[in-house]
């Protein structure tokens, strides 16, 4: 099979237009093709309105605006032949056998021999698709199941049939994971797969058992939500971003594909409430609500939840309920409450996974799989064995044989031991054959979470620890609370710098959290300021610039490779790196002014230097600040890693990581790479507008206070960052040093830290998580 | 006394900045197109000419460095004529009309282009390093106001009402839309070439504005203002060019002359309420050519905003069918260097065309000023 450096995608749906959307958020151009709607003056109506759509869908399918110029829209009628020109085809049309078969026999007949066609079907079964379409199809058809929405979901089932040439799945599978950044699971050619087959059988148990124990909605997502690990929407909330009307399909197609003994049956029951809602239009979040909806009767939003039992909407009941106090921490307790909704959750969760473990080796060859499906395709934190594993696979079994529930042999075989094992440092699963084996990673995976496991750390305090992660390169991890920054951590860091020359020789500072950091600890701040200790404000300011310099100037290449969040302080230590190595989710801004206070540990000097040498804005002492006062006083963050390279948060050649996986192991690499004849960078000097500047931001502000875009406490905060971005005092022809810039951060901070609209923004910040718009 | 006569008026097509037509299209590229279009059209001798004398409000980047002489060389001007660069804000290039007919009048000189541009898309409002003075700032606090607060501080002196300035706007986009369907700007648009090919249409036109639809825009200056994007002029990108010459050089060569200027005059005004700046300069100019606003048949009120031109329209007692006839700047745009020549070349050829006597071209200046024409007929 020949590199795929040109892809299409057929049908241009929701899952078809978001698939096309992440080839070409990896770079790749793609042809987008649908059918000819009858009448249709713009013959390529469907996939051009589907990417124009998708510029303005929230959340974003495309990583950049300019990404969608990659995708390349048109029609089968007029387009077919292009397929040839085209090295992996992906098949989204209607789940229909005859209309995808219909379309194989053209795409067939166009297509060079050897490139790679796959459906993205989430219902039909590859040997039903390739049925009397030829060997040479066959040997070029697996089925890609993507997840919705494509960009966001890691998730990827490959099913390959008897007939698909290993080797094309091997190449297709091995660009999905690194170009396209999923992780593959590797599924057998059964219906629903895996993930939707034990999904699909979940949010119908949840479903039934609610009706018929008179659980609440509400109730019901908050016991299933964030006790069991699943993400906070539970069923109900899922089943309104998924769309109702989907489901009595699925439900049809899984029904009619499953062996007449499968507990799917039993749990697939007509349900007359959601069947009533659909007809009325009730399809969820893309129709005019669900299980939850937003009235907007009386000019007034209020938040509703339908009633199971009458079908009526009423007000939503968010109070907080006492039996899941704890719960959190201690899911059994839980699940063998003595009460309603501990029956709930057990019934719900007990049948879920007591139905996971009857699929392996059904649906897949290994348990892991089935685990690593329901985290990337689902969200799950835990998969099912990871959760029995949680509360004892014994007591799992025995609780469910006393309640009448299937106990699979698989679960069985664990009952006096665990699914999952740590041998000699490495992960090891249960098979079907008793024994265990090692849970392998894709090949070039380096996870810290797996070094972790076998090594002790070589420096640790009580927030951050410092790894070796092989040939000469240290990882600095991050350890507190959501990876906030505290004053162990730059100490820490500190003392990093100055003993990795000793044996080591480049620096990368990763986690595996779920995002690198949220920037600073702002509760330490206050604190201090309650009690007037502005001497230990001060210390920790001039502490993490001393600190954030060192980092910048060490003889040796620090590489920072954040995912998730890099906010505030989080994101100063990129600005302070030689280089990024980014997860193309990577979410990064200056967001200090939305906590009342300006960056002071360097991110104003290193944004203004940053634009100042860019050569992307024209000359003279304002454009650039002007850029940095424009994205940090409305405290941008990027939306991508591409994004942020438009913010300059990442420099141009800075990389970017598509596998969450592949992160540690790119960053390394990238280390290694410039460890070879390093060289630390040189102070720059830039020029800045001082008086004059700071009066046009001044300008700027009040103009937006008097448009009501900008609030009271904006004024203070955007007066204080205007000062340091033109430089204070300085005059247009005087080179400002870094000295300079970090004392202007720092004497700016300290002013905003005595102001009361300061001091409530923050502690509205630690109590709600938002910001206060004073 | 040398007469001085308008013999002949060009303009780009007028198009939004940013996404418009013409925003890949550069200042001095477009302004030549123009300027090459009105020598080739009026006929004038080339080596006749002068002085190429550019207005342009920000003349920096690709309108820096003396873009007058620039445009002179890309229109393929003779090397002996000159090139200068006007700024007088949005009265820039009806400032070069009076530098070439105080010129004329000098006797230095018979025939001069006098331009104007401004790409408001490649070179940005305040351009590109706005350094203003703080001492100044705290002298003179309205010397660097923004224009909106200027058109809501007159609608507030002046009593103009939210709906009075969107019925303004309405008219004056119904007028520019009739112009158009009626061909009237035909003969003076300059198809531009760009990137993308020819451009010969005005883009700023919204002619399905109605009074309703501008009702639910937000005021865009101030939360508790009345003035929105609906009512004020849009960011345009645009060039303009009218030919003045001496009326014994028109005659000489058989140039068909428009309109002969029987005044000009400047007032300088309070920088908050800018907008108001055309009365004061109108009424010199009337002083000046010895008749009052009764005689005037045709006005080209230059619409950087709906409450100002209300004001200066009432003030002025301006009759409202000799007002914009075609429409104004909140409906065909207002590339501020571009505008003066604009309206200047209107007034000329509307007098032509509606036969009246007298034609007055005023307009509001930012930083507090007016600048007015009086034409006569010939």
């Amino acid at each position: 099979m020949e590199p795929i450096k040109q892809a299409a995608v057929i049908g241009a749906g929701v899952m078809g237009a978001g698939i096309a959307a992440q080839f070409a958020n990896a770079g790749v151009p793609v042809l987008l093709l649908d059918v000819v709607p009858s009448g249709a003056t713009d013959r390529n109506v469907l996939a051009a309105g589907a990417i124009a759509k998708m510029l303005t869908t929230e959340p974003a399918p495309f990583m950049a605006a300019r990404a969608a110029k990659l995708v390349t829209p048109g029609n089968i009628d007029d387009h077919l032949a292009r397929l040839a020109e085209c090295d992996w085809i992906v098949e989204a049309v209607v789940e229909r056998l005859d209309v995808k078969k219909a379309l194989y026999r053209k795409i067939d007949a166009v297509r060079r021999p050897g490139t790679a066609i796959s459906s993205n079907t989430s219902t039909i079964p590859l040997h039903l698709l390739t049925d009397g379409l030829g060997e040479a199809f066959a040997r070029d058809f697996l089925i890609t199941h993507f997840f919705n929405p494509p960009r966001y979901m890691r998730l990827l089932e490959i099913v390959t049939g008897r007939h698909t040439d290993p080797q094309l799945a091997l190449s297709v599978g091995d660009f999905a994971d690194r170009v396209l950044g999923k992780s593959i699971v590797r599924c057998k050619d059964t219906p629903g797969f895996i993930a939707n087959r034990l999904g699909v059988y979940w949010m119908q148990v949840s479903v039934v058992e609610a009706i018929d124990a008179g659980i609440t909605v509400e109730e019901a997502d908050a016991v299933i939500g964030r006790p069991m690990g699943i993400p906070k929407t539970g069923v109900f909330g899922l089943l309104d971003l998924i769309g109702l009307d989907l489901m009595p399909h699925i439900n049809a197609s899984l029904a009619k594909a499953l062996p007449a003994d499968d507990a799917f049956h039993a749990a697939n029951r007509e349900l007359p409430l959601i069947e009533k809602m659909i007809a009325d239009g009730y399809t969820g979040r893309k129709g005019k609500g669900g299980f939850y909806r937003l009235n907007r009767e009386g000019g007034r939003k209020t938040k509703e939840a339908i009633d199971l039992a009458s079908g009526a909407y009423r007000a939503e009941n968010q109070r907080e309920l006492p039996e899941l106090a704890g719960a959190a921490k201690d899911l059994r307790g839980l699940l063998g409450a003595d009460n309603k909704l501990g029956r709930y959750a057990w019934r719900v969760l007990g049948q879920t996974l007591s139905y996971a473990a009857s699929l392996v080796p059904e649906a897949a060859d290994d348990l892991s799989s089935i685990d690593e499906a329901m985290r990337l395709g689902y969200n799950w934190q835990w998969g099912p064995f990871e959760l029995i594993d949680k509360l004892g696979a014994g007591w799992v079994a025995e609780k469910l044989a006393k309640d009448g529930f299937a106990v699979p042999p698989l679960l069985r075989a664990a009952r006096d031991t665990s699914f999952y094992r740590i041998e000699a440092g490495r992960r090891e699963a249960l098979g079907v054959d008793g024994a265990y084996h090692a849970v392998e990673r894709a090949d070039g995976v380096l996870m810290l979470e797996d070094i972790k496991r076998v090594a002790k750390p070589v420096l640790k305090n009580a927030s951050a620890a410092v790894w070796d992660v092989g040939d000469g390169v240290l990882c600095f991890e991050f350890t507190s609370k959501s990876n906030s920054l505290d004053a162990e951590i730059i100490a820490l860091l500190g003392k990093t710098i100055a003993v990795l020359p000793e044996r080591h020789k480049a620096l990368v500072i990763y986690n595996e959290g779920q995002n690198f950091s949220v920037g600073a600890n702002l509760g330490l701040a206050i604190f201090a300021a309650n009690i007037a200790a502005w001497g230990e404000i001060d210390k920790l300011l001039r502490a993490g610039q001393q600190t954030y310099n060192a980092l910048k100037y060490a003889p040796f290449p620090v590489v920072s490779a954040p995912a998730g969040m890099a906010l505030g302080g989080g994101c100063e230590i990129l600005l302070h790196s030689d280089a990024v190595q980014a997860h193309a989710e990577s979410y990064i801004g200056l967001v200090e002014c939305g906590a009342g206070v300006v960056p002071a540990w360097g991110g104003c000097k290193e944004m203004l230097t940053r634009w100042s040498v860019s050569g992307k804005l024209p000359r003279g002492p304002m454009p650039a600040a002007s850029k940095v006062f424009e994205t940090v006083s409305t405290a941008t963050v990027s939306k991508s890693a591409a994004h942020a390279k438009e913010l300059l948060f990442l420099r141009p050649d800075d990389g970017i990581t598509m596998n969450r996986y592949r992160l540690l192991a790119d960053a390394k690499a990238l280390a290694l790479r410039l460890a070879e004849n390093y060289v630390a960078p040189q102070p720059v000097e830039i020029k800045l507008p001082g008086a004059s500047g700071r009066l046009g931001f001044t300008m700027a502000v009040e103009s937006f206070h008097q448009r009501g875009l900008a609030t009271d406490h904006d004024r203070v905060v955007g007066g204080e960052l205007a000062g340091v971005l033109s430089g204070g005092t300085t005059d247009p022809i005087l080179p400002v040093t870094e000295e300079q810039l970090s004392s202007l951060e720092r004497d700016a901070f300290m002013r905003l830290m005595k102001t009361e609209g300061t001091l409530a923004r923050i502690e509205h910040l630690l109590v709600t998580g938002k910001p206060l718009r004073n | 006394m040398i007469n001085v006569v308008i013999a002949g008026y060009a303009r780009s097509p007028f198009t939004l900045a940013n996404k418009g037509a013409l925003a890949r299209v550069r200042p001095d590229d477009l302004a030549a197109q123009v300027v090459a279009a009105l020598v080739e059209r009026t006929g004038v001798s080339p080596k006749d000419i002068e002085d190429l004398i550019v207005g342009c409000a920000f003349p920096e980047g690709e309108q820096g460095l003396n873009v007058g002489r620039l445009i002179g060389l890309l229109a393929g001007l003779p090397q002996s004529v000159g090139g200068m660069t006007v700024n007088r804000f949005c009265g820039s290039s009806m400032q070069s009309v009076h530098i070439a007919a105080g010129m004329i009048q000098l006797g230095a000189g018979d025939a001069f282009i006098a331009a104007g541009v401004e790409s408001m898309s490649r070179v940005p409002m305040m351009g590109f390093n706005p350094l203003p003075n703080p001492a100044l700032n705290a002298l003179v606090p309205g010397a660097y106001i923004g224009m909106g607060d200027t058109a809501e501080n007159v609608a507030q002196k002046w009593h103009i009402s939210r709906a009075e300035q969107e019925a303004f706007a309405v008219r004056s986009q119904r007028r520019a839309a009739a112009a158009q369907q009626g061909g009237y700007f035909k003969d003076e648009i300059v198809p531009i070439k760009s990137k993308d090919g020819i451009v010969d249409q005005d883009g700023c036109l919204r002619p399905a504005t109605t009074a309703e639809g501008l009702a639910q825009l937000k005021p865009a200056f101030d939360q508790k203002g009345s003035v929105t994007a609906g009512t004020s002029s849009p960011l345009t990108d645009g060039a303009s060019a009218v030919l003045v010459c001496s009326e014994d050089y028109a005659r000489q060569h058989g140039l068909p002359a428009l309109a002969r200027l029987r005044s000009v005059a400047l007032a300088g005004c309070a920088p908050e309420i800018m907008g108001i700046g055309p009365v004061a300069a109108s009424l010199k100019a009337l002083k000046r050519a010895g008749i009052t606003m009764s005689a005037i048949d045709v006005v080209e009120l230059n619409e950087a905003f709906a409450s100002q031109s209300l004001a200066c329209a009432r003030d002025l007692e301006v009759r409202d069918e000799t007002l914009n006839i075609d429409g104004g700047a909140i409906a065909l745009g207002h590339p501020l260097g571009a505008t003066g020549a604009r309206i200047v070349g209107k007034a000329a050829s509307l007098l032509k065309r509606t036969g009246g006597r007298y034609a007055l071209a005023t307009q509001c200046i930012g930083g507090g000023q007016g600048i007015a024409t009086i034409l006569e007929r010939i």
